[in-house]
């Protein structure tokens, strides 16, 4: 084995502890500023009191989590019930792998690729790696022996097997338009040409919604209705199991904002005033707020009306977008 | 005409146009100010000239007390809640050889009406802007004499109706929220 390829295992190493660091940290920041994002369209502060504006908050929180009792239910399936909040962690921590912030930099001579693999079937493998995480929230709800809790996860796979198809239909145009699957190249394409929204409005409008479901946010989150199922699918977990789906939908939303941006906003292309890795975290934030503001602004959709939606408007409209997306490539 | 609406309303709903007003409302709050007021740390509102909170008991330019203790204002008084006791004074005390000797208001009872202020001849009992009453024993829920004549911390002519920056003092008599009147806040 010589140098070269020592360094290369090294820096992939670095790149993935760095990546998951990264991933598990988000939170901290992220639910600070969706409280605080709350707060002010509902005409409050948010939290004020740990930290300045009460940035400290989050990590106070994480403290109580951490020192909270974990409880198992005595009839709960104790195996499936340990095992759920992993399950819905890991994948999506998963796709990260393949997600590109940006292109190759030179340090010291050597090209550093700023995404940990270029895989030639990137979004095909984020959107199935993505999907497997739906077991953990259908085990979780299964595993708590809950009758709340099975409703959510009842529900949320439910939803998500039918949004996934819309999402995945909506990226299908954009990989017609960019010619092929890696996400570089997506993004790449983009630099070429204008960015894929020109191209494909309606591909973007029905990603987002599908992605709104995808993620289990407002105002599609039916399987954690606070009003009538208590919690949903995690109403039985406690401690660091329920901070564990928190963690997951934290990422899955910054995953659907990172996958947004790099299909239909051009990823890390911009003008040359700032540097890429700038402007790919600019657009990736502008979209994370974009969810917050939803779900702070929609009131919940009813269950049937969920489906209506995913089966027969998002569906349709999703083939209508490939049908004209080949004419036009063709 | 309904055909016309429906018209309308697909394309309301192929634009999106109900969500975009909702979003554009969320937005404007989001980016407005809060009417939250950082009460007990950072702010403080000060009530209007008009507000009736706990009772002064007020002396002329001479630093002479007003009060008489012709007791109207305990006669006047609707829960009676005044204690007035006069007694005989000719050092100077009152404006009058007439001074009450024990003057005192059952908070507790008092409904901060406002009916003593009305019938009192000496303009003596004023309701002040004091609002913070609230104590861990029952003794301060009587205000004596001495405590209703201390100097008031906002002057009757400060115009009210502020938040002003205030400052959160805890010493051995409790916890008070000291306001500093310079520095005014329009609220909202």
């Amino acid at each position: 084995m010589d140098i070269n390829t020592l360094i290369e295992v090294a820096l992939i190493t670095v790149k993935v502890i760095l990546v998951s660091s990264i991933l598990f940290a988000l939170p901290i920041p992220l639910t600070w500023i969706e409280r605080k994002v709350a707060g002010h369209i509902q005409l409050r502060l948010g939290p004020f009191r740990v930290g300045w504006h009460g940035i400290l908050q989050p990590i106070a929180d994480m403290i109580k989590l951490m020192f909270k009792e974990d409880i198992i239910p005595d009839k709960a399936d104790k195996w499936l019930f340990k095992l759920a909040p992993i399950i819905s962690l890991v994948p999506i921590f998963l796709t990260f792998a393949t997600v590109p912030v940006g292109d190759k930099i030179t340090v010291l001579g050597r090209e550093i690729t700023l995404y940990i693999s270029d895989m030639n079937v990137g979004i095909l493998y984020i959107l199935a790696v993505a999907g497997i995480g739906v077991y953990g929230l259908i085990f979780g709800g299964w595993a708590s022996n809950s009758k709340y809790a099975l409703l959510g996860s009842m529900r949320s796979s439910a939803q998500m097997i039918s949004y996934e198809l819309a999402l995945s239909f909506a990226a299908i145009g954009v990989v017609m338009v960019s010619n092929s699957l890696s996400l570089v190249d997506i993004v790449n394409s983009q630099k070429v040409s204008t960015w894929n929204i020109c191209y494909q409005p309606l591909g973007f409008i029905i990603f987002i919604i599908a992605g709104l479901a995808e993620i289990n946010r407002i105002p599609f989150d039916l399987s954690e209705d606070e009003g009538t199922l208590a919690a949903g699918y995690h109403v039985e977990y406690s401690s660091m199991r329920f901070s564990f789906f928190m963690l997951a939908e934290y990422v899955a939303m910054v995953l659907m904002s990172v996958l947004a941006v790099i299909l239909f906003f051009g990823g890390w292309s911009g003008h040359a005033i700032l540097p890429p890795i700038v402007w790919f975290l600019i657009k990736v934030s502008a979209f994370i707020y974009f969810f917050m503001w939803v779900r702070f602004t929609f009131p919940r959709y009813r269950y049937d009306q969920l489906m209506t939606i995913g089966w027969k408007i998002l569906l349709p409209l999703s083939l209508v977008n490939i049908l004209i997306t080949g004419l036009f490539v063709i | 005409m309904s055909a016309n609406s429906g018209i309308v309303d697909i394309l309301k709903k192929v634009f999106f146009i109900d969500l975009i007003k909702g979003l554009s409302l969320t937005f404007k709050y989001n980016v407005s100010k809060t009417i939250t007021i950082r009460y007990p740390d950072e702010e403080k509102w000060i009530p209007y000239q008009r507000f009736r909170g706990l009772h002064t008991l007020n002396r002329d330019s001479q630093g002479r007390e007003l009060c008489v203790a012709c007791e109207l204002c305990s006669k006047a008084c609707p829960t009676k809640c005044i204690t007035v006791i006069p007694m005989e004074d000719n050092t100077g005390i009152g404006i009058t050889d007439r001074v009450a000797q024990v003057y005192e208001i059952n908070l507790v009872r008092c409904m901060f009406c406002g009916l003593c202020e009305d019938a009192c001849p000496t303009t003596a009992v004023r309701m002040g802007r004091e609002y913070e009453l609230a104590c861990f024993s029952l003794d301060c829920a009587k205000a004596d004499k001495h405590r209703l004549l201390a100097p008031i911390e906002i002057p009757a002519e400060f115009e009210g109706g502020y938040v002003v920056k205030a400052k959160l003092e805890r010493n051995k008599e409790g916890i008070r929220v000291r306001p500093d009147l310079t520095k005014k806040k329009r609220w909202w």
